[in-house]
């Protein structure tokens, strides 16, 4: 894998909104949906293809909650080549956002 | 009452999905709500009270458990799925959203992941029964019969169809992807399960049959010796195998109902097999005439 692939919107956003914290499917596409104020939206099939194969590339691991008192639920969690992933594409895109600046 | 369910035969190709979510949105809207979705047919059940809007989504899934929850965390009911990887979404329609609000792939690359599966599978597939068709054309050129031609023709149509149907698929803008008469599948299918069937039927009826005789010496020669009666039952290419060793020329014949003779050899020795005969619908024997110590095998397919 090349260290700056372009990261597609809905993969960026969901390593974004799980930096903070691991989340559920909906809690991300809530997160995003605030965080873009609506410009971007993850429908389910999309977050389905995205996560499975974030998943498979191992940026994020599935975890159960374990919060007393509120029914288990799956999460995502970022894992560190996740972290490593996400801080590549922000740099990427302040590198572009620069040149364009520049130009 | 009115009737409160109705089974739909009706069927989509991979690349008319969105044609199948539309029929099944306007279903809906008319109060038959898609209960059960299957390849060929389609359950509904009435009610006038709801209205839902329904996606499709192609994917083999590893774990359901999560593919469903995360489908229905964002107000998803998992309606069922079909045998081939098929599954059936459906959402409560709200109408003061936008209908861009029921899409499940809300990014391209996602939506492509979904075709080029399907792409795929069609063109593995399409590859299979190509090879299968390039197995029984090549049977065909060595031993050309109706049976195998059929097969062969059956093949090379459905494996045409995937591969053109995975280059439609793969292809998001295609023209066909909107294109497609209601009739075409219901008749590609029934063309496959007409050849398959009658390909079988006209092996089984082929005569078939596998002699062999010998004797060390004979005492008084034999004339016409009526070796085996076979019933060829359509017109086709047949062929004979012929084994001969014998002191002295045996004769071996094939004649029909008349009587008269669509093949004869006589040779002391003589092995070849694949003998073409063409013969006509009909009763048909084989004779054998000798005049000494012989072995001789005689066999047609």
């Amino acid at each position: 894998m090349k260290k700056n692939e372009p990261m597609s919107e809905s993969y960026y956003y969901i390593l974004l909104c799980l930096a903070k914290g691991a989340n559920h499917g909906y809690g991300i596409m809530r997160m995003t949906e605030n965080l873009s104020d609506g410009e971007v939206t993850i429908g389910s099939g999309t977050m389905y293809g995205a996560t499975s194969n974030m998943m498979k590339k191992g940026w994020i691991c599935e975890i159960m909650s374990n919060e007393a008192g509120l029914e288990r639920r799956r999460l995502y969690q970022i894992t560190e080549s996740g972290r490593d992933a996400l801080s590549a594409e922000i740099a990427r895109l302040k590198r572009m956002l620069k040149n364009a600046e520049e130009v | 009452m009115s009737k409160q369910s109705k089974r739909v035969f009706r069927m989509y190709a991979a690349w008319n999905y969105q044609k199948e979510i539309d029929d099944l949105n306007s279903a809906s809207d008319k109060g038959w709500q898609l209960v059960k979705a299957g390849v060929f047919s389609c359950k509904f059940k009435k009610n006038n009270n709801l209205r839902y809007r329904y996606q499709i989504d192609y994917n083999s899934i590893t774990d359901m458990g999560r593919y469903i929850e995360t489908f229905r965390e964002q107000g998803w009911e998992y309606v069922n799925s079909t045998f081939n990887g098929w599954h059936y979404f459906r959402k409560l329609y709200d109408p003061s959203q936008p209908e861009e609000a029921y899409e499940i792939f809300t990014d391209r690359q996602s939506l492509e992941e979904m075709n080029r599966r399907w792409a795929r599978f069609a063109f593995i597939l399409g590859a299979i029964e190509g090879l299968m068709a390039l197995a029984e054309g090549i049977w065909c050129i060595d031993k050309p019969r109706m049976p195998s031609l059929i097969l062969a023709l059956m093949c090379v149509l459905v494996s045409a169809f995937l591969i053109r149907g995975g280059l439609i698929m793969r292809n998001p803008d295609s023209a066909h992807r909107r294109k497609g008469s209601a009739a075409f599948l219901p008749v590609l299918l029934g063309t496959v399960v007409i050849c398959g069937t009658l390909s079988c039927v006209l092996m089984i009826m082929r005569p078939n049959f596998s002699m062999a005789s010998q004797a060390d010496s004979v005492s008084t020669p034999m004339v016409d010796n009526r070796f085996i009666d076979f019933e060829v039952r359509y017109p086709d290419n047949y062929y004979l195998d012929v084994d001969i060793d014998a002191e002295a020329p045996v004769t071996i014949s094939v004649l029909n109902a008349e009587g008269n003779m669509v093949y004869t050899v006589t040779e002391k020795s003589f092995h070849e097999n694949g003998i073409r005969l063409w013969l006509p619908a009909g009763k048909y024997w084989v004779s054998s005439s000798y005049e000494s110590g012989y072995e001789i095998k005689c066999s047609l397919d």
